[in-house]
């Protein structure tokens, strides 16, 4: 008994918050407005998830889970309306009540501004408030993603106070749910968010970032530190408790040092080379099947990261730990077969037209696998003009169709397909015909699990046949932490509830 | 002197207004898009285009150009895109840390850099004189960010003396604004004061030959008396140009320093709103930097005068 009040005793202890403790968490710059639901960039997302909060979250296996919502929402029997019941006594930041009237509004302005919402709206038919916690969701047609989409944390579906949520521009102040409240910005210098002593936690235990969240320490502070060897220093001097995105290379500074644990995130992202399905020489689907023949993926990943431990040569957009992975057919993914390439240019009657690759050096892996990718279609019988840019110019220029016949890019791991933004039709690329859109359709319409998969596959067979872009594979972040700092769930996006230090 | 002054005002103004014309039409030539940057990699063109309408940026460049002029002459330098507040306060809120920052690296080199040139000029040919070069080259030739991490390592990391980057936790005090910017100031001013170190030489040679000098020596005066009465007084008009032009180049151009050491300098501001496409941040802020630049050349030629008698405008 004295045993057990003792393991209860220090359990409690463990849950406690700890009042007066702060930690910097050092991130790759400065930021910019914390607008969740205007702004995709990961930087955004990794702060404004403390803030801000949606009606849905995933789970350690990706699952989706309540947040706001008082539970999984009723869905008609048609899959075309959508109750959703919110929890009650939930408070904003400055004090007021979460209801039914601010889910409306800021569903609205997630619908309007939004790309991830965007995306949505087209399908929605009517969004009303039913009760003061109930609110009521239409769609024209079935829309499978739906709840995937307003679970994200990017682009977020975030809910905040009705008045805010009546911007259309970017948001000015950042009142929200989450377990933690903005306190202080200094650009360029920290974010300080202060814990929310009035937070209503969701019930259930902790998995991913489902369950109960703890603001056990009192404040974070988000650090921009845009010199990766400066985020290691700091974090080995005890300056920073976490440093994210590190340089593969770094990981030898780390092992041997007891102060602090390295964590390679798997599953974290994939580059991508996407093709302009929309003009130029590379709309030809034989062009870009023969690009596709051409590459060494393997030795494009190697080029980039190095350190083997941080990169699959892995086809299938998703990996083999999901229930979306399908291995693409032989010869379409990392063959390096150039004879087989130069057979499809000649087939494709391919006259020498240049083909302008867009990279960036600012993202060191993209501009060392295209350098790679530039020899192997040169070898194959390609004409490359590989331009290198800032990645300002590159984000300008890739609007423009006819400046370009591919860019390098990547993309962070996202637990729904939809989400990948290679098969949204007006993303650059623009990667749209009446196949593809069949398939998207009848996935997007799909909400048996089991029908979906099999829809996913159709479409991402398509994928390798089309070749309207080359997934190069997959690559891990390496971030490290504070030994001190316990309780940290690996996920892409670090967040730092239930953790104390 | 009046005359001389409001005439070098006028010219002033002049210059001014022809950088706020050029920084424009740089600002603007230069490829990339701030929305597009702003909304991050998942945006559509679409997407892009309708920010870009929300916030302006759409209108023809000279209406933009007038906009400007306008803020201008009305002392305003605009909002920042990315900042969400005014580019004087996002300058201001730097102000602190890059006068402090150029001060002390300034003081650094110059600490180092005049008496190395002094005693290597007085030493000249011999061995003392060679290291001095020798040491001067080596200055010169360190990148500063190679100074900045090594400085980190040994100083920050292995030997947890000063803070490793940052301006201090919130709250910070003035005291430990200083302790933050210990290393960023030696791996600032050290190369710097190669500059210094060469041109004290140079100068103190040109004048250890005049007559004045050896009067001077003639009528007694002790070597230390010879020196700095009336060798230094005399060698200094160059060298003080050389520091006026180091600390202007320090107020912007401390860009490398600030990255590795994480501060929110001016430097720093200016590199990321580059990056980042904001306008406003990049006119304002060379804006400013080019008004401290001509203004420090100003005060440099008036110094003149106060170092050397012969100098009267």
């Amino acid at each position: 008994m004295g045993a057990a009040a003792l393991a209860a005793a220090s359990r409690a202890h463990a849950q406690a918050p700890q009042a007066a403790s702060a930690i910097n968490i050092a991130t790759i710059g400065e930021p910019g407005p914390l607008d969740p639901t205007l702004v995709t960039s990961d930087l955004i997302s990794i702060i404004t998830q403390h803030i801000f909060e949606t009606l849905y979250t995933f789970d350690g296996s990706w699952q989706i889970r309540p947040l706001l919502a008082e539970g999984m929402p009723a869905v008609s029997e048609a899959a075309k309306v959508y109750s959703f019941k919110l929890r009650a006594g939930v408070h904003f930041h400055d004090g007021s009540p979460m209801g039914a009237k601010d889910v409306v509004a800021s569903l609205q302005r997630w619908l309007e501004i939004s790309p991830r919402g965007k995306q949505v709206a087209p399908y929605v038919d009517a969004l009303a408030e039913v009760g003061p916690l109930e609110v009521k969701l239409t769609l024209k047609r079935p829309y499978a993603p739906l709840l995937a989409l307003l679970a994200m944390n990017n682009g977020a579906a975030a809910i905040m106070p009705a008045a805010q949520a009546a911007a259309r521009e970017m948001l000015k102040t950042y009142i929200g749910t989450g377990p933690y409240r903005f306190a202080e910005h200094k650009p360029d210098q920290y974010i300080r968010l202060a814990r929310f002593d009035a937070y209503a936690s969701p019930a259930g235990k902790a998995d991913g970032y489902a369950g109960e969240r703890r603001a056990l320490i009192g404040e974070l502070r988000f650090v921009p530190v845009p010199n990766p060897t400066t985020r290691v220093d700091g974090v080995l001097a005890g300056q920073y408790q976490f440093a994210d995105s590190l340089p593969a290379e770094m990981l030898a500074r780390l092992h041997g040092q007891t102060q602090v644990a390295p964590i390679t995130v798997k599953p974290f992202g994939f580059p991508l080379m996407i093709f302009n399905n929309k003009t130029g020489p590379m709309a030809n689907p034989l062009l870009r099947q023969a690009a596709q023949a051409a590459l060494s993926c393997s030795d494009m990943l190697a080029a980039a990261f190095g350190d083997p431990s941080f990169f699959d040569a892995i086809g299938s957009i998703y990996t083999k730990a999901t229930p979306y992975f399908d291995a693409p057919p032989k010869g379409d993914y990392n063959a390096a077969d150039a004879k087989r390439a130069a057979a499809l240019l000649k087939q494709a009657g391919y006259a020498k037209q240049p083909i302008r690759i867009m990279t960036s050096q600012q993202y060191d892996f993209l501009y060392k696998m295209s350098l790679v990718a530039q020899q192997n279609l040169m070898d194959a019988g390609f004409n490359v003009d590989l331009q290198v840019l800032d990645w300002a110019t590159l984000l300008q220029k890739r609007g423009d169709a006819k400046a370009w016949e591919a860019f390098f890019t990547y993309h962070t791991f996202v637990p729904e397909p939809s989400l990948i933004t290679i098969f949204n039709p007006a993303y650059p690329g623009w990667w749209d015909n009446a196949e593809k859109g069949a398939a998207m359709d009848a996935f997007n319409g799909e909400a048996d699990p089991v029908r979906r998969v099999a829809a996913w596959k159709k479409l991402q067979g398509l994928f390798f046949s089309q070749a309207p872009a080359i997934k190069v594979g997959e690559f891990y972040n390496l971030a490290a932490r504070s030994a001190k700092l316990t309780g940290y769930t690996v996920t892409p996006w670090p967040f730092f509830w239930n953790v104390r230090i | 002197m009046l005359r001389y002054l409001m005439r070098r005002i006028g010219g002033l103004i002049v210059v001014m207004l022809l950088v706020a014309v050029i920084v424009f039409i740089i600002a603007r030539v230069v490829p990339g898009d701030p929305v597009a940057v702003m909304l991050g990699s998942s945006a559509t063109p679409a997407d892009v285009a309708a920010l870009r309408t929300r916030l302006g940026l759409d209108q023809p460049l000279v209406v933009q150009f007038l906009i400007y002029l306008r803020q201008i002459v009305t002392g305003d330098l605009g909002q920042s895109l990315f900042l969400n507040r005014p580019v004087l306060q996002a300058m201001a809120d730097r102000a602190e840390l890059t006068a402090l920052l150029t001060l002390m690296s300034a003081a650094i080199a110059t600490l180092i850099g005049v008496p190395v040139g002094v005693i290597s000029a007085v030493r000249r040919g011999t061995l003392l004189d060679q290291a001095a070069t020798a040491l001067s080259m080596f200055a010169a030739s360190l990148p500063s960010f190679w100074v900045g991490l090594t400085l980190i390592e040994y100083l920050a990391v292995k030997m947890p003396w000063f803070p490793v980057a940052g301006w201090g936790d919130p709250g910070a005090g003035f005291g430990e604004h200083l302790h933050h910017l210990v290393l960023p100031a030696i791996a600032l001013g050290l190369p710097n004061s190669a500059l210094i170190i060469r041109f004290t030489r140079t100068a103190m040679l040109d004048v250890l030959g005049d007559d004045y000098v050896r009067t001077a020596r003639a009528k007694g005066v002790g070597p230390m008396g010879v020196v700095v009465h009336h060798a230094l007084r005399n060698a200094l008009i160059p060298v003080l140009t050389v520091i006026g032009l180091t600390i202007a180049t320090l107020i912007g151009g401390a860009i490398v320093t600030e990255t590795v050491f994480g501060l929110p300098g001016v430097g720093n501001l200016i590199v990321s709103a580059v990056l980042r496409r904001d306008y406003p941040v990049i006119q304002g802020s060379l804006l400013v930097i080019s008004g401290i630049y001509v203004l420090i050349n100003l005060a440099v030629d008036l110094l003149y005068a106060l170092v050397d008698p012969r100098v009267r405008f």
